[in-house]
């Protein structure tokens, strides 16, 4: 853990989430009104409220509004798992994306949308059973990770090369899953490497919502116990926690949250890396605080990149998970070079 | 490090060497007959001797003969890269791909023909070793600023900067309006439609880089050890790692821009290779080139059958292997 957030001050939290919250919001309104045709922010609020003229109420509920949505679950889906994982491992390089867990629920869905279509590419089953099929993708990768890594998961660094040997594999097998496919999967393949937000629709977002909302109320009750998580086990157990069941299930929660993120969007890398930290450097040590400040940061990190992928390529959608992965590559080298620890 | 040879007893040198080529003249056979059709013997030779322009004839020499030529080629480099990068970073988990050099030099051939505009193999090949050898600067130098060059950081940093290459790839492909095929490509290589030229311009590079290394096997026998019994033997430390990497430049930078970046092949042949002949260079570089080729050939055999009608990427067969090896060496704690 970085010492930085530890020297703020408590009461500054509730001012960093206000204000992250004031930026998602402007965020979001202005990732609806840009587009091939600009539409003003005060009709964009007046068309959410229920206000607005018909050809604008169809271009911003239709297109523009579900994007902005399922970016801001996808985002801060990530980043609370990425909260969850970096604290019960106690490892600041711990993220979805390097624990295999994305490419882990990527591989799931494929496998769900390759045995589970017709000859005419339609679903044979409820669209609603693709979360339920990412998840437990992304459970069987992050199981996996720590079965085969064993005690040497208490190695920060190994642990992550663990991650990534399984996420090599999984994603390996989703490219020749994707082929295996009729041409309706492989055309929205890109998706599946990259991780896009374009293309969605409001029962894919009703059946992503519906899934998080009670992951993210679990784990606000999770997040009560934590804090003693970041005590060694011995101590842990002193004060009665019974840590390695309460270290499954939170691992199994982060996963799930992952996995619903991702089972329409696609794999959009160091999301669940970044706005963990940065939430940690802005609000400080509070549990709550830090995973609401995730979320919230996740949001905004993944509805931005969309932003950025509009305004930058149009007409071209370039998947957003790219630009993430272009900006939190680095970081993630820059947080490695910090750690001057050596438990290679 | 062990005894230098351990099957040494069950094995002669010479049956060695027989039989990893007689395998690979079998790999390349099967390269040949084997796919959507299956030719005969007598086909193959007859395309192959005799072309007469029928259908078969044609298919055999224009679509299986540069596979069965490129595969082993490329194999053979990155095999012979990643012993290097082993000895060089003695690091038994290092090679091209966990070092980013496959994705380092796939950017730079993909940024070189798209916004450049170079179009010739040569100059496609140059780009795609310069990127290579720009890719490993990178990464070392990290390593080095983040606090000590331990195995484990190399490749985590490795993995990282090929996960920026790829990404990169993607974006530069997207706005190009590539096609999926093209893109599959670029991210995990392939020998489906490559043209023959591709190998007279890649196999002389490969074989300078292979003859490099090659040259280099005494001094790298030496850099086994540590860098202080390396200096006592007389090795120019500076002057063997500057050659070394010119070499796994060359190697992979042929490789990649014949074929896309092949995952894991450098990180799965070498462990191979010294399981075989031990680990005096002299022998380790020849035979992981051949079980490279041997390797690269039959798992574009197994990419055709894998889902067939359709074939797969045979980087995603190689990256299946390599990522289950990985795990292995990092259960046993190799690295």
């Amino acid at each position: 853990m970085t010492g930085l957030s530890t020297n703020l001050a408590p009461a500054r939290a509730p001012l960093a989430l206000a204000l992250m919250a004031l930026a998602f919001v402007l965020l979001a309104l202005s990732g609806v009104a840009f587009g091939s045709t600009w539409i003003p922010i005060d009709q964009v609020t007046r068309v959410i409220l229920g206000a607005g003229e018909k050809t604008q109420n169809l271009i911003v509920l239709q297109l523009r509004l579900p994007r902005v949505v399922i970016a801001a679950l996808a985002g801060g889906g990530m980043a609370a798992a990425g909260f969850l994982l970096q604290k019960i491992t106690r490892n600041s390089l711990a993220s979805p994306g390097v624990l295999g867990v994305i490419d882990g629920a990527a591989l799931g869905v494929v496998i769900f949308l390759a045995l589970l279509s017709d000859e005419s590419n339609a679903l044979v089953t409820s669209i609603a059973y693709q979360p339920v099929a990412a998840t437990l993708g992304a459970l069987a990768a992050i199981s996996l990770v720590f079965i085969l890594s064993g005690r040497q998961a208490s190695s920060a660094i190994r642990l992550l090369l663990f991650g990534i040997a399984i996420a090599a594999v999984a994603k390996a097998v989703t490219i020749v899953m994707m082929l295996i496919g009729p041409i309706y999967r492989t055309s929205q393949a890109a998706r599946w490497i990259a991780g896009a937000v374009n293309e969605i629709n409001w029962s894919e977002i009703q059946v992503t919502a519906l899934a998080m909302l009670p992951l993210l109320l679990l784990s606000l009750l999770a997040a009560r116990k934590l804090p003693p998580a970041d005590l060694d086990e011995v101590s842990a157990r002193g004060v009665g926690l019974d840590l390695p069941i309460f270290r499954v299930l939170i691992f199994a929660l982060a996963a799930a949250l992952t996995a619903v993120s991702v089972a329409f969007v696609g794999g959009v890398g160091f999301i669940g890396l970044m706005a963990p930290h940065l939430a940690r450097l802005l609000v400080g040590r509070n549990v709550y605080a830090g995973l609401l400040g995730s979320f919230l940061l996740g949001a905004i990190m993944l509805v931005g990149a969309d932003l950025i992928v509009r305004v930058a390529f149009a007409p071209i959608e370039v998947p957003a998970g790219t630009v993430t992965a272009v900006i939190g590559a680095p970081y993630f080298l820059f947080l490695l070079m910090g750690r001057q620890r050596h438990d290679g | 490090m062990t005894s230098s040879r351990p099957m040494a007893a069950a094995l002669p040198l010479p049956v060695v060497w027989v039989g990893l080529v007689i395998a690979l003249l079998a790999a390349m056979l099967m390269s040949l007959t084997l796919g959507f059709k299956l030719y005969g013997l007598d086909q193959v030779w007859q395309a192959l001797f005799a072309f007469d322009g029928s259908e078969t004839a044609v298919v055999i020499s224009n679509l299986r003969l540069p596979r069965a030529v490129l595969a082993p080629l490329v194999g053979a480099g990155l095999a012979i890269a990643g012993v290097i990068v082993q000895t060089l970073s003695r690091n038994r988990i290092a090679s091209p791909d966990t070092l980013g050099l496959n994705a380092g030099a796939s950017l730079a051939v993909v940024v070189a023909s798209t916004a450049l505009g170079v179009s010739s193999l040569l100059g496609l090949s140059m780009a795609a070793a310069f990127g290579a050898l720009l890719t490993s600067f990178l990464v070392f130098a990290i390593a080095a600023g983040a606090g000590g060059l331990s195995p484990i950081r190399i490749v985590l940093i490795g993995v990282t900067i090929a996960g920026l290459g790829h990404s990169i790839v993607e974006i530069v492909l997207t706005t190009n309006e590539a096609q999926l095929q093209q893109l599959l490509f670029w991210l995990s290589g392939s020998f489906v439609d490559r043209p023959m030229t591709l190998a007279q311009t890649g196999g002389p590079i490969i074989l300078i880089g292979a003859a490099l290394a090659l040259l280099l096997h005494r001094a790298l026998d030496a850099l086994q050890a540590d860098d202080s019994t390396a200096t006592s033997l007389g090795v120019p430390l500076a002057l063997v790692r500057g050659g070394s990497f010119v070499s796994v430049a060359l190697l992979t930078g042929a490789a990649v821009s014949m074929a896309g970046p092949v995952t894991f092949v450098g990180l799965v042949v070498p462990h191979a290779a010294r399981r075989l002949v031990g680990l005096r260079h002299a022998r380790q570089i020849p035979a992981a080139a051949l079980l490279g080729a041997i390797y690269a050939t039959l798992a574009d055999v197994a990419a055709r059958f894998l889902i067939y009608p359709v074939e797969a990427p045979v980087g995603a067969i190689t990256a299946v292997v390599g990522g289950i090896v990985l795990l292995v060496l990092l259960k046993r704690r190799a690295a």
